[in-house]
């Protein structure tokens, strides 16, 4: 720990990097204290410096276009899930703010630095891998790690450097510029919106990591009694779900209710949900669980193949398993654990990978032309078929180039309607919640600055829950949209982890005594919720600064029509929707804030 | 998914008991080692006691050990729609979950 002279548990300081020509040029910023109260860290401080230092227009693959690392107070504080750390870029796969995040060790890393961010610039002029060394930078070659995955790419520099090192790397979708290549670190993935795409154009394969200056916080005994209750209180029922079985619990509760997107989003009930469901996993192919660093839930929950093949290990997400499966009309478990465990290995994001095969496949019943031959493309529930466009998608080849930059681009250039089935906001495929029966998520989704993302919207908890009646008018449902919208912000931008957020007996009063205990600053309730909607704020400024207009929050054109039960999401109470969001926001009836003034600071 | 109308709780409730099918989901599904389980009850909170009764294994877990309502973290779903409604009156056909209360990611 290194004395605190400042906010506590924050360094102040933004390491620039530029790249260019073999080398690298670097330099320190510092960040504006008022930063920390506005934005706070994380997402928010990664969007606010993205939103400061990136031009409008700027091509989303060019080297003008930064791509930002941001840790927060609470990393390294031992505050249990804090150890998170943000991305942002302007997105290769949507043109508008591309944010995501990921966890563990890292973060640390990163934050031991001296630095709370990191921005990076230019573009290499050959494949390279970053070592950021405390405040020492310097570029080494990377060709003997190209086509590796980001994991045995992490194993090898490790093996190199030194285990102290921490790594992102992209694998070879990012190299390939698939544009939802993620980047991944310590086994976990920012996922979302293309930052992979964006590091592979920059020619960095890697970033390893390390560093020995922790901050101190203003008041660590205060912080460490916070944490030990925290702690304690992660432990009970309102993780269970997370600890004991993880988000695929979520496919056969889903299906009964018939919210699991199958099929491209035609229906919400798969007649294969039993055997890819969760319990399933549990009971017949569970292997164990891992825990993020400084983390006391361990959702991380891991599974193998039974199918006598290669037997294949994988983690497990919900989005992972819809995406992949029902979504695809894919039931063996056994598909699905290689579909995932290939996403995590190219490197990409696997909803978007799945919506844009389902996309495929449903071109194929319908008939359209890809260009291919027609066994080339994928049918629904091909598992076969289903792993071949995965590893096309990596190389980028085949169909697998169309389907590399997504359904809403595929369907451009596919045409023949097409676009009628590409089931995306913005550019970014829709999560696995099906929006016609949810209608404060599909408010949210319509409405969310990075595209259709449940973790940014988080609305889905508004309906899945007794907070909303179903007949609420528009105010109501807008003002509970924008406030689940807010709450995903903070928590997002405090780097504490979602599923912590029903063991907080009130998220804002809770996380404003860590905040206080952290900084040192006499952070209250209100400024937390004045900082959630502040975020979101400047991730809408970003969107305006790039082009962004209102005909883009909008849903897909399959949601906005009857289904074979007549549920849809009726475009003029979607509109009314839209409205009345944009009156609780404070913003113009074009969705504009009034006030862009944090630009300027 | 809508909630219900409010209602004070009750002990006692003017309608019969009656058996219904509660269907369990996740956590809740792996403790009991079944998909449902039949309970009695004349509204949600008589219905919970039942359940705790004849699924042991999620008291205390799942369900509170005395009056079998869910812990923070589980909820019923009735008729498809979440409800913390202890005095809920139940009926005929009335479909009953038990699940994480955070049911999305």
């Amino acid at each position: 720990m290194t004395a605190r002279t400042g906010i506590g548990g924050v360094h102040e300081r933004l390491l620039r990097i530029h790249l260019h020509d073999g080398s690298s040029e670097r330099w320190d910023e510092p960040v504006p204290p008022e930063h920390y109260r506005d934005v706070i860290g994380g997402i928010g401080l990664a969007s606010l410096l993205l939103l400061q230092i990136c031009p409008p227009g700027a091509d989303p693959l060019g080297p003008e276009n930064p791509l930002i690392f941001a840790t927060s107070p609470f990393a390294g504080t031992g505050i249990t899930t804090a150890s998170k750390i943000a991305v942002a870029a302007r997105s290769p796969q949507t043109g508008m703010i591309g944010d995501s995040l990921s966890s563990s060790y890292l973060a640390l890393a990163l934050k031991r630095t001296g630095h709370d961010a990191i921005a990076i610039t230019g573009q290499a002029d050959h494949w390279s891998v970053m070592v950021v060394d405390d405040g020492a930078i310097h570029l080494r070659p990377a060709a003997a790690l190209l086509g590796l995955s980001p994991g045995e790419t992490a194993n090898r520099l490790r093996a190199e450097l030194g285990a102290a090192f921490r790594v992102a790397a992209i694998g070879p979708a990012g190299e390939q510029g698939v544009r939802y290549a993620a980047i991944a670190n310590d086994g976990r993935l920012a996922g979302r919106t293309g930052g992979g795409a964006m590091m592979g154009a920059k020619r960095l394969k890697a970033i390893a990591v390390r560093g020995s200056a922790l901050p101190a916080a203003a008041d660590p005994r205060a912080v460490a009694a916070l944490a030990r209750d925290l702690a304690a209180r992660s432990l009970g029922p309102a993780t269970a779900k997370y600890r004991e079985i993880g988000t695929v619990a979520n496919v056969s509760f889903f299906n009964r209710m018939g919210l699991l997107p199958t099929q491209n989003f035609q229906g919400g009930q798969f007649d294969g949900a039993e055997s890819i469901s969760g319990e399933t996993l549990r009971l017949e192919h569970y292997t164990g669980k891992h825990a993020c660093a400084a983390c006391t839930v361990g959702c991380e929950h891991h599974y193998r193949t039974t199918d006598g093949g290669v037997e294949t290990s994988a983690r497990m997400e919900y989005e992972t398993l819809f995406a992949l499966g029902s979504l695809c009309g894919v039931s063996d478990p056994n598909v699905v654990l290689r579909a995932s465990a290939l996403c995590d290995d190219l490197g990409m994001d696997a909803i978007s990978a799945g919506g844009s095969v389902a996309w495929a496949m449903e071109c194929r019943e319908r008939g359209v032309d890809l260009g291919v031959a027609d066994e080339e493309v994928p049918r629904w529930g091909d598992g076969a078929a289903l792993l071949r466009m995965l590893r096309q998608i990596g190389a980028r080849e085949g169909l697998g180039d169309l389907l590399a930059d997504g359904a809403r681009a595929a369907a451009a250039r596919v045409g023949q309607g097409s676009d009628a089935w590409a089931m995306h906001v913005k550019g970014l495929e829709l999560p696995g919640y099906d929006p016609r029966k949810l209608p404060t998520l599909a408010l949210g989704l319509a409405v969310a600055a990075r595209g259709a993302c449940h973790n940014r919207s988080s609305a889905y908890e508004v309906d899945l829950s007794d907070q909303l009646d179903a007949d609420a008018d528009a105010r109501a449902r807008a003002t509970a949209a924008a406030a689940a919208e807010d709450q995903a912000a903070l928590l997002d931008s405090l780097t504490l982890c979602k599923f912590l957020r029903h063991a907080l007996g009130d998220v804002h009063e809770e996380s404003a005594a860590l905040h206080r205990a952290v900084t040192g600053l006499l952070t209250t309730a209100d400024d937390l919720h004045a900082a959630g909607a502040r975020i979101n704020a400047v991730k809408k400024a970003f969107n305006l600064a790039q082009g962004w207009t209102r005909a883009l929050d909008t849903l897909p054109p399959r949601v906005l029509q009857p289904d074979s039960d007549g549920a849809h999401i009726d475009p003029v109470w979607l509109n009314r929707q839209i409205d009345a969001y944009y009156h609780v926001r404070g913003w113009d009836q074009e969705g504009r804030p009034a006030d862009l003034e944090v630009r300027k600071r | 998914m809508a909630q219900h109308p409010q209602q004070s709780i009750a002990t006692a409730s003017p309608h019969p008991p009656l058996q219904l099918t509660v269907e369990l989901f996740g956590v809740p599904r792996l403790l009991a080692g079944s998909r449902v389980i039949a309970a009695t009850g004349a509204n949600l909170a008589g219905l919970a006691a039942d359940l705790v009764r004849r699924a042991p294994s999620l008291a205390g877990r799942v369900l509170d050990a005395e009056s079998g309502w869910p812990l923070d973290g589980y909820s019923f779903v009735v008729d498809e729609q979440f409800t913390r409604d202890r005095a809920l009156p139940l009926q005929a056909g009335t479909t009953v979950i038990l699940v994480a209360s955070a049911a999305g990611g």
